[in-house]
């Protein structure tokens, strides 16, 4: 059964277990490739986590003037591989959500791969298992559509992808009902 | 200016039009010049080797490969704007060093560890070397010949270069030189293998035809090598027919595999340095200001480039606030977003992004 990562954006604590996982998957070397954001810094402590949505036409590989960066049967669209990027940094560039990392010194990109050694086997990507609040989690399909319905939104807002996001994505993500003023129906 | 650009083009599709296609008059080009060079080296093919037949054969069928895959690389929108303008930057003041750090010293596989540096060494090292003794030998671009006086003569393109005594260093560099480069592919391929079954990383992502295949193609090329002089030297040749056809079989599939798998890369690197004059150059000419906390944060032109490349690829990725999103450093980009999640204006808080290196 293929699962997604669903995002549940305004669950987020702000505990940053995502970024500290990311770290010990195979294949990071130790580095966390995720970002955890304050939304109003200076008045609360709302944060939310931004991933790499795994676009269906990712703009990073199609900057990609080496080819470094694949798209994996799975839909994930993969870290650059080492001995092809070239260290031109155009996928930095494109992203429309700033997620590809640069090191200068090993003159390689690397980004999420939704933990592929894992996920390509059916096993949750490291940050959603970890996630003390559910703010990211493996589900199928079929799981996701029931959360919309439970949601009980009828405005069509809840599964976000246009106009929030920039196409289409493998990761779903759901907009935050409370800081829209709009109330969530556990 | 005007009407030259226009000739200049017309001229260029009168040659291209002789061609069916830039396959057709790259093959042509390379096919020519290698027999020209032949036709050189082997002073009017008088000493054309005929054991080396298969290699001939082989590494014409691997320019067919390697030009099929490259010309269609090579027509991806950002490699040929990268390729355009590279070409153009190519001698400036930097490019030497860049170009022995990024292809010959590997500075940048260091700073990824000394094990895969040693490795990388070990195994790009041996091929180059290797390279550069057989396809001249192929080729016949270089031959010995033996002076009755026990004088060893290296000719390179038909020219006498160097006279050495039979049994000197040099004379023994050379007739050992594809020993060694062997054991360095051996030990370098070895260690590529090790890090392959016990490193989490490594394992995470390899996959047989990809990371592997490669590997075992090189150990067996080494290995059959090794065994050609092992059956010379100490079992009078016994065996030696067969394995020469063992090792020319494995270096030909090699070859031939080359443009399409992990060894791609080899052709395909030097475009690292087109990269680095790319951004240093223009870096040099005039940075791109965040549109949102103005920052500087790339260069204009590959801002430019960025925006214009996802244009053709029909990717538009322009704000309501008007801006395209390439205009916007990272930390902009990534509140800009939280912002399009909350319908709070993240990017607008003067704060710098809280802390993104928890570590596990
Ligand atoms: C032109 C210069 C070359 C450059 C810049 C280059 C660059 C690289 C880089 C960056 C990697 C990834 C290393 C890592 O991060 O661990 C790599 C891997 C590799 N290179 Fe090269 N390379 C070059 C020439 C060669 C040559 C001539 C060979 C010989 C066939 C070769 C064989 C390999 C192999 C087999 C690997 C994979 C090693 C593994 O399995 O981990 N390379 N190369
Ligand atoms: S979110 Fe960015 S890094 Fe991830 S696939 Fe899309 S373009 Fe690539
Ligand atoms: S930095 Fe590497 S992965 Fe990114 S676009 Fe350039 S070559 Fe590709």
């Amino acid at each position: 059964m293929k699962k997604r990562l669903y995002i549940e954006l305004e669950n987020c604590i702000g505990c940053r277990s995502c970024l500290a996982a990311c770290t010990q998957c195979g294949g990071h070397e130790e580095r966390n490739r995720n970002y955890v954001y304050d939304v109003n810094p200076l008045v609360n402590r709302q944060t939310m986590p931004l991933m790499c949505l795994h676009c269906v036409n990712p703009a990073c590989a199609r900057s990609c003037p080496a080819q470094a960066i694949q798209v994996h049967e799975t839909g994930a669209v993969l870290s650059a591989l080492v001995e092809k990027c070239i260290g031109c940094q155009n996928c930095t560039i494109a992203c429309p959500y700033g997620i590809p990392k640069f090191d200068t010194e090993q003159n390689l990109m690397y980004k999420c791969d939704l933990c592929i050694d894992r996920t390509k086997d059916g096993i949750p990507p490291m940050c959603a298992s970890v996630c003390p609040t559910n703010t990211l989690q493996w589900l199928t399909d079929e799981e996701i559509a029931n959360r919309k319905k439970q949601f009980n939104m009828d405005n069509g807002k809840w599964i976000s992808s246009m106009p929030y996001l920039e196409g289409e994505t493998n990761v779903k993500v759901n907009l935050p009902g409370i800081l829209q003023g709009i109330t969530k129906l556990f | 200016m005007q009407t030259k650009t226009v000739n200049n083009q017309k001229h260029q599709r009168s040659i291209n039009n002789a061609f069916a296609s830039h396959f057709a008059k790259s093959m042509f080009l390379a096919v020519s010049g290698l027999a020209i060079l032949t036709f050189i080296g082997t002073r009017m093919f008088t000493h054309v080797d005929l054991n080396l037949y298969g290699y001939m054969v082989g590494t014409i069928i691997f320019l067919g490969g390697f030009f099929y895959r490259f010309i269609s690389w090579g027509e991806r929108p950002p490699t040929k704007l990268l390729i355009k303008k590279g070409m153009k930057l190519l001698f400036r003041k930097s490019t030497p060093k860049t170009t022995v750090n990024h292809l010959a010293v590997y500075e940048f596989i260091w700073n990824r560890g000394i094990y895969r540096w040693t490795q990388h060494i070990l195994i790009g090292w041996g091929c180059i070397l290797a390279c550069l003794v057989t396809f001249p030998l192929v080729f016949g671009w270089m031959y010995f010949t033996m002076d009755d006086t026990g004088y060893y003569n290296i000719i390179l393109m038909g020219m006498e270069i160097m006279t050495v005594p039979a049994d000197g260093i040099i004379a023994n560099l050379s007739y050992n030189a594809l020993n060694i480069t062997a054991l360095m592919v051996i030990a370098g391929v070895s260690m590529a293998l090790y890090r392959r079954i016990k490193n989490m990383q490594a394992r995470a992502e390899q996959t047989i035809l990809y990371d592997f295949l490669p590997l075992y193609m090189l150990l067996l090329i080494s290995i059959t090598g090794l065994a050609l002089t092992f059956m010379n030297v100490f079992l009078h040749g016994v065996g030696q027919p067969i394995m020469s056809l063992i090792h020319q079989w494995s270096v030909i599939i090699t070859l031939i595999y080359l443009p399409f798998g992990k060894l791609a890369h080899i052709p395909f690197r030097p475009l690292s340095i087109f990269a680095r004059n790319y951004r240093e150059h223009y870096a040099e000419q005039s940075m791109k200001k965040c549109n949102v906390c103005g920052n500087e944060f790339v260069s204009d032109e590959q801002s430019k480039d960025v925006v214009a490349v996802l244009g053709i690829n029909q990717i538009e990725f322009q704000t309501k606030e008007g801006h395209h999103l390439a205009e916007l450093c990272l930390p902009c980009r990534r509140k800009y977003r939280i912002a399009q999640f909350s319908g709070f204006p993240t990017h607008d808080v003067k704060v710098k992004e809280a802390n993104q290196n928890a570590k596990g």
